[in-house]
């Protein structure tokens, strides 16, 4: 199952269109992030004085570096926003659902495969491979940028360690996963592509909203408000020198616990399902 | 084909609502190899619900649908057993005739020579490279029956599979059925072509308003029609004629 599941992904227009976004949309946020903003703001490009409105733009500060490594895009002022990698991932997974939905290919992989849960696991494991994959060049476009940065912006040195460097990439390819795998559960539960890929937006755009409006109500960002899927993930990325409430560890294996119960969810529901 | 158990295909008792409406009630008959058996019935009546349930596809309020005994859930590689063509459905426009096939072979666990020797069967060899959205539903019913015969299966069941089809792939697919079950395999097929259930069924099963209205073998039942199958059909379900 897995291997004609990776051969569905690859014979639709729709998941290279996907990866091709997701990897050009991350080169461009990166080279705006931490080549073009800590240019402007240091006046080597001349430009408006965006002084601290930004966060951190110091490019030879650790973390600057660190969320420079953060394979969702936006370096150091990614906390709280959405970046265009962020949906693409989703997507990803909501596509490896839904294009079955789409055209009827779920009857033909129920008459191969009668045991749902099979089903299900031969897209997660698909998912999650070409998912890892992806993470890996987004892995190479974040180290890649940063290292040039470096070279080109003057003063600038690499800080960061090489371990810091690979375990922040690691733990990004882990979110991207995840992340690719929750679009594949909600796909799995909501079938149209369409509704899908609202929810997905919604699930984007509601939780910092939800989060900037229990700010304003209580003075700072809730537990509650921070364990929602998007912030579990940079959390999970940002590392334990961000300031982060949640521990990196603890962020990923919360976003891993969502991640398996709404997978378990879509399988109860696809085992029921009358096709 | 590996020789079937007796009977290839037996439904018993099959009961299945829709939303309290009843789609198939007390439905029950067999297809034994070597048979065509002709599933007939107005728009509505419960045929492709029947083989739905059959399929797995869909779960029976009661009754059960055996596939050479077995739950089609049981079968360990249903493609290698049964194949079936759904009204020529599941296809994904973007893809060609020979990915879509390498991906029905990649979930059988099928050999890819098995793709290129039923494009060559359905006489899809010069389209096999083409879009799948760019084809004719013919085109698009020879792809369904070769995903169907994929698995070199012993029994077939084929929801409309003439829909479309040109005299040419009318006649391919008669005497494909034919030579099919000779050898030993079992189809359930169902059509509103009458005239070519009439050329090719041994048996039908007429299904009305979810129910068996009649069912046996296709000479006996006609015999009072001087073996007008489309009289006969259209007197049985003349009170449930209209689409439900």
């Amino acid at each position: 199952m897995v291997r004609a599941e990776l051969l569905k992904l690859r014979t639709v227009t729709g998941t290279w269109v996907a990866l091709a976004i997701g990897v050009l949309g991350l080169l461009l946020t990166q080279v705006l992030t931490i080549t073009v903003l800590p240019a402007i703001a240091s006046g080597v490009i001349p430009g408006a004085d965006i002084g601290d409105e930004l966060g951190n733009l110091d490019p030879g500060s650790p973390g600057f570096q660190v969320a420079a490594l953060n394979v969702l895009g936006g370096g150091g002022n990614s906390l709280g926003s959405v970046s265009i990698t962020a949906i693409v991932v989703l997507i990803l997974g909501l596509l490896v659902a839904t294009t079955d939905y789409r055209f009827g290919g779920i009857v033909s992989t129920a008459l191969a495969e009668p045991r749902r849960w099979r089903i299900l696991g031969g897209k997660t494991a698909a998912t999650a491979v070409t998912a890892a994959l992806l993470g890996v060049v987004l892995s190479v476009i974040c180290l890649g940028t940063l290292l040039v940065s470096t070279a080109v912006l003057p003063g600038v040195d690499l800080v960061v360690p090489a371990p810091d460097i690979a375990f922040t990439l690691m733990r990004g390819i882990a979110v991207v996963v995840l992340f690719a795998l929750l679009g594949l559960a909600i796909g799995t539960l909501v079938r149209s592509q369409l509704a899908g890929v609202l929810v997905v937006i919604a699930l984007l755009f509601v939780e910092p909203i939800l989060q900037g409006l229990a700010q304003l109500l209580t003075g700072a960002v809730p537990l509650w408000a921070q364990l929602l899927p998007l912030s579990l993930g940079l959390s999970a990325i940002a590392g334990a020198d961000a300031g982060l409430a949640i521990p990196p560890a603890v962020a990923l294996l919360a976003l891993a616990g969502i991640v398996a119960l709404l997978l378990g969810l879509a399988g109860t529901v696809l085992r029921r399902r009358d096709l | 084909m590996k020789t079937l158990t007796e009977p290839a295909i037996a439904v018993h008792q099959l009961r299945k609502t829709f939303g309290g409406r009843t789609a198939v009630d007390d439905v029950s008959f067999t297809v034994r190899p070597g048979t065509i058996v002709g599933l007939l019935g107005p728009n509505g009546a419960g045929k492709t619900t029947t083989m739905r349930i059959l399929l797995g596809l869909a779960s029976p309020d009661a009754g059960t649908a055996l596939v050479g005994g077995e739950a089609y859930a049981a079968l360990a590689n249903p493609a290698r057993t049964i194949g079936a063509s759904l009204d020529a459905g599941g296809l994904h426009p973007g893809r060609t005739a020979r990915q879509h096939l390498a991906i029905a072979a990649a979930m059988a666990q099928l050999p890819s020579a098995r793709v290129t020797a039923v494009i060559d069967e359905t006489g899809l060899a010069a389209a096999a490279d083409r879009r799948i959205g760019g084809y004719s539903l013919g085109m698009r019913q020879r792809l369904s029956l070769a995903a169907a015969l994929l698995g070199e299966p012993g029994i077939l069941v084929l929801d409309e599979p003439a829909n479309g089809l040109d005299p040419a792939g009318m006649r391919w697919l008669r005497t494909r059925l034919r030579s099919f079950a000779d050898a030993g395999g079992a189809v359930l097929i169902s059509s509103h072509v009458l005239g070519e259930i009439a050329q090719i069924a041994d048996d039908v099963v007429v299904i009305a308003q979810g129910r068996v209205a009649a069912m046996g073998g296709l000479a006996e039942l006609t015999a009072s029609y001087s073996g007008d199958l489309e009289e006969f059909y259209l007197e049985l379900t003349a009170e449930t004629a209209e689409v439900r």
